[in-house]
């Protein structure tokens, strides 16, 4: 397959569907992560939600 | 089943347990069909290895619509039950569908330059495919548009009803109109035209990259739910600050 005359192709759309992918999955990972904080960052300052009982 | 994941707090609980294994399974599944799509499918006899790009050009293409119809659907529940959950489900999938999109554009027009000549042309299927990913930009500004997530659901639901219009036309374009683009080999009346030992493999790989598209999906409602719950939060602390000032 290296000997194909388009192999650059090739890569080139298997290269792109990986940094797609990859950067679809890394952006929902940090996203998760910086929710979570700013979420405990807030309970910790005693903020509840009125169904889990303001502490305020 | 839709009742008893409404509530988001179940939901929550349920996916914690279903985004692993989906995740897993599809990697799995995903794994064998691109092993299978290099090691045991033949090369085409006209394209030669270049028809290796299909393996991920179909899927993205399906996917593509595929999003767009769990968007409409979400859209439903939006406007007609208002599911709690129906326009975190929609808001989620509009990334991922986006980012297929663009993917079956850029591997189209990467498999296009070899075998056509051309990195693009203005054909019905390669027209209607880039609509729909301008659509989902729309979409994606329109979301970011409002403070309120609530209303930008409303807003975000009427445009994805409106823009389903579109799905039908990147289906049938192949069929309404001449195109440079091949007509549908697969999914078509009087079954796929495709060669068993080409197909299998595409459909291990379609099969992969759905699970991992639902894996993604439902990670991506977590995030939303958790933004809503920040909100809230932050809206109440805001309340409490306020309240402190004025006493």
């Amino acid at each position: 397959m290296m000997d194909d005359p388009h192999f650059g192709f090739i890569v080139a759309a298997y290269l792109a569907a990986f940094i797609v992918f990859v950067g679809l999955l890394l952006w929902i990972i940090f996203d998760y992560k910086a929710q979570k904080q700013l979420l405990a960052a807030l309970e910790a300052s005693g903020t509840r939600r009125r169904s889990e009982g303001d502490k305020r | 089943m839709n009742l008893a994941f409404a509530n988001p707090g179940r939901f929550l609980a349920f996916i914690r347990y279903a985004i692993p294994w989906l995740a897993a399974c599809g990697a799995l599944i995903a794994a064998l069909g691109f092993y299978a799509a290099f090691a045991y499918a033949p090369a085409d006899y006209q394209q030669g290895e270049t028809v290796r790009i299909m393996y991920i050009h179909v899927p993205s293409a399906w996917l593509s619509t595929a999003c767009y119809g769990i968007m409409a659907l979400s859209s439903i529940g939006t406007l007609v039950w208002r599911h709690p959950l129906a326009d975190v489900s929609a808001k989620a999938i509009a990334p991922i569908g986006a980012a297929f999109t663009f993917l079956c554009l850029l591997t189209g027009s990467l498999w296009g330059k070899p075998m056509w000549g051309t990195w693009w042309v203005w054909d019905a299927r390669l027209t209607s495919v880039l609509v729909l990913f301008l659509i989902y930009c729309g979409i994606l500004a329109l979301w970011n548009a409002y403070e309120d997530p609530a209303r930008a659901g409303r807003s975000a639901a009427v445009m994805t009803l409106v823009g389903a219009i579109n799905l039908p036309i990147v289906k049938f374009s192949v069929d309404w109109w001449n195109t440079l683009h091949q007509p549908a080999s697969v999914f078509r009346m009087g079954g796929p035209t495709i060669d068993p030992s080409m197909l299998w493999p595409l459909l291990l790989v379609a099969i992969g990259i759905t699970l991992l598209m639902v894996a993604l999906h439902f990670a991506a409602m977590r995030n939303e739910i958790l933004r809503r719950r920040v909100r809230t939060l932050g809206m109440l602390a805001a309340t409490h600050e306020m309240k402190g000032i004025v006493e």
